[in-house]
């Protein structure tokens, strides 16, 4: 008790200081300064030839906005993004009204339903590498059965179909975290304006469109925000299934950042290129929050 | 048959078949892994269960048993060349390791720092959290380089500590929002209460206000393991001889052949933890996804 009362104030339980003093410092170390650090190393040019670096501040940045390739990745990105996140957002809507009922069963089918959410994404990778094998995969076989497939254009070795064999893992794994989320907005929805709207002779189609979907629009957003962000990160489906290919076809912006420090060991270019990711994260989540009002 | 009767049964079909396609791929994977390799590449009897299960790929990559001991396989030739190249015993035992302390250790920091924010008012409260927010947002990929470089100066590359450090850096923001969540579901009366009777700060948090989101902790607990369980890039970047078990199982995945009797054992092995956790948690899960942002 003595010395408790001689210590400076800051270095009290009162304080935050010591609350936070330790999450913060692991924060600035090893999240914020390699942030700094990577801004730094964008800032030099590396010569492939001699491997030195020489201080160029705009080199990278002007080369980034030079790259086709990193506009194909932005145009795979988005496109990735749009279809697997409208895809989650529906299916996972319209599974929630399917699976939001007292009745005998859909507890267990509930839980089932949470099951993907914890597959490593790597393994999720390999489930669908298994299936989609051309000589032997199931799902490669079932659409050769129903003429929808040819055995000499296989689903991730063929340009035009790689992306939508990845899209489909993804969707697989994530559209049940869109089920739960609907699910719980679902729940609290209030029951007075239903009952009202059905006695005033609406239909399920229209209290849907009129009363569920503006009362869940929060949510909605919530579910697009975080969702939409982490699909931007896609990395693991990409590297184990596709790993790029075939060509560029499945390259997305992380894909390509792998690609330039693994294969090039470019760093201060793969930098460059990973901020640019990050740039656009960022921005557009803050804009998103703003609008939506959205609060953690 | 009346209209609701027949409803009520299409709704049971429909949403059985629907868990079906979303279980589907989990169930294939489960049962590749105890088929000998002959009905893994036959495609005359991929749908066709006439096989004897086996569980030589389980004695492999989790028992450590001779690969050589499997007549079946040893004739394909096919993967990686080696005896111990397929023992997971290593992966299993790094992946346990590294989710325990990074999960004890966001887990047990992020506590002190939530309780900060959500009791203390303090200037520029509303700006860390966004900052923490933001760290959730990061795309790993935009901090990889840095972080290679500084682990390699600190002698933290391929260590166990250093996926640690990584993954309790991931888990921290996700951790932290959280627990805030829980901590702001306790009325401040109740601290006020403890600190009239005496009680520090510290106390109030550790001997009344802690024992009160118990369950709220452990649910945190529960999704930080899983997180860490099953990242992907951060380990496959930091780690050259250390593998965790996602990390592990793409290493199966070689130029002459993939060997997918070891990888879907493994693979099958990988999703259990993550089941029976989140089996125990299905009350707070759609909070914990949502990072506190939606109340169940």
């Amino acid at each position: 008790m003595i010395s408790r009362g001689s210590l400076p104030r800051w270095l009290t339980s009162e304080h935050p200081l010591p609350w936070l003093f330790p999450v913060t410092s692991l924060l600035v170390v090893f999240g914020l300064y390699p942030v700094l650090y990577s801004l730094w190393l964008s800032f030099y040019k590396r010569n492939p030839a001699t491997r030195k670096e020489k201080f160029l501040p705009s080199w990278n940045w002007n080369k980034l906005i030079s790259d086709d390739r990193v506009w194909d990745a932005v145009e795979i990105t988005l496109t990735y993004v749009v279809i697997a996140l409208v895809l989650q957002l529906v299916l996972g809507m319209l599974i929630a009204l399917l699976l939001d009922t007292d009745r005998k069963g859909f507890g267990v089918m509930r839980a089932l339903m949470t099951l993907p959410l914890v597959v490593p994404p790597a393994v999720t990778g390999m489930m669908f590498l298994l299936m989609y094998d051309s000589s032997f995969g199931v799902i490669s076989n079932s659409l050769y059965a129903l003429n929808l497939l040819s055995p000499s254009a296989p689903i991730l070795g063929t340009s035009s179909t790689a992306l939508w064999g990845v899209i489909v893992a993804d969707v697989w794994q994530w559209t049940p975290f869109m089920v739960l989320i609907m699910l719980a907005g679902l729940r609290a929805l209030p029951r007075e304006p239903f009952e009202a709207a059905s006695i005033d002779g609406a239909s399920g189609i229209q209290s849907f469109f009129y009363l569920t979907l503006p009362m869940m629009s929060k949510i909605i957003a919530l579910a697009i925000l975080i969702r939409g962000i982490d699909l931007f990160r896609i990395f693991d489906y990409v590297k184990v299934m596709t790993d790029s290919g075939p060509g560029t076809a499945t390259e997305t912006l992380t894909a390509y950042a792998g690609t330039v420090y693994f294969k090039t060991a470019n760093f201060p270019y793969a930098s460059t290129v990973a901020l640019a990711t990050l740039i656009v994260v960022l921005v557009v989540s803050s804009v998103f929050i703003k609008v939506f009002k959205i609060k953690f | 048959m009346n209209s609701s009767r027949l409803k009520t049964i299409l709704r049971y079909l429909v949403s059985i078949i629907i868990i079906g396609i979303f279980v589907f791929p989990i169930a294939w994977f489960a049962l590749t892994s105890v088929k000998p390799i002959s009905a893994v590449f036959n495609k005359d009897r991929v749908v066709v269960f006439d096989f004897e299960p086996t569980f030589d790929n389980y004695r492999v990559t989790i028992l450590g048993g001779k690969k050589s001991d499997n007549n079946a396989n040893s004739s394909l030739g096919m993967g990686t060349s080696g005896e111990g190249a397929y023992d997971g015993r290593g992966s299993i035992l790094s992946s346990l390791i590294i989710a325990v302390s990074s999960t004890f250790l966001a887990t047990s920091l992020s506590l002190l720092a939530a309780y900060a924010l959500s009791r203390l008012s303090f200037r520029g409260s509303q700006g860390y959290m966004h900052w923490v927010l933001s760290q959730r947002f990061l795309p790993p990929i935009a901090i990889i380089v840095p972080l290679v470089f500084i682990f390699r100066d600190l002698g933290l590359r391929d260590t166990h500590l250093g996926i640690i450090i990584a993954h309790t850096l991931i888990n921290i923001p996700i951790a932290l929002l959280l627990l805030k969540s829980f901590f702001d579901d306790v009325p401040v009366e109740v601290d006020q209460a403890a600190m009239i009777d005496g009680a520090t700060r510290f106390q109030c948090f550790y001997l009344v206000v802690l024992p009160m989101i118990k369950g709220g902790v452990a649910a945190t607990a529960v999704l930080c393991f899983i997180f860490s369980w099953t990242e992907f890039l951060l380990s496959l970047f930091l780690t050259n001889s250390i593998r965790t078990v996602p990390v592990k199982i793409t290493t199966f995945v070689t130029s002459t052949g993939s060997e997918w009797g070891y990888i879907s054992a493994l693979g099958t092995a990988a999703i259990i933890p993550g089941f029976i956790f989140i089996l125990l948690v299905q009350n707070h899960l759609v909070r914990g996804l949502t990072m506190g942002a939606i109340k169940d």
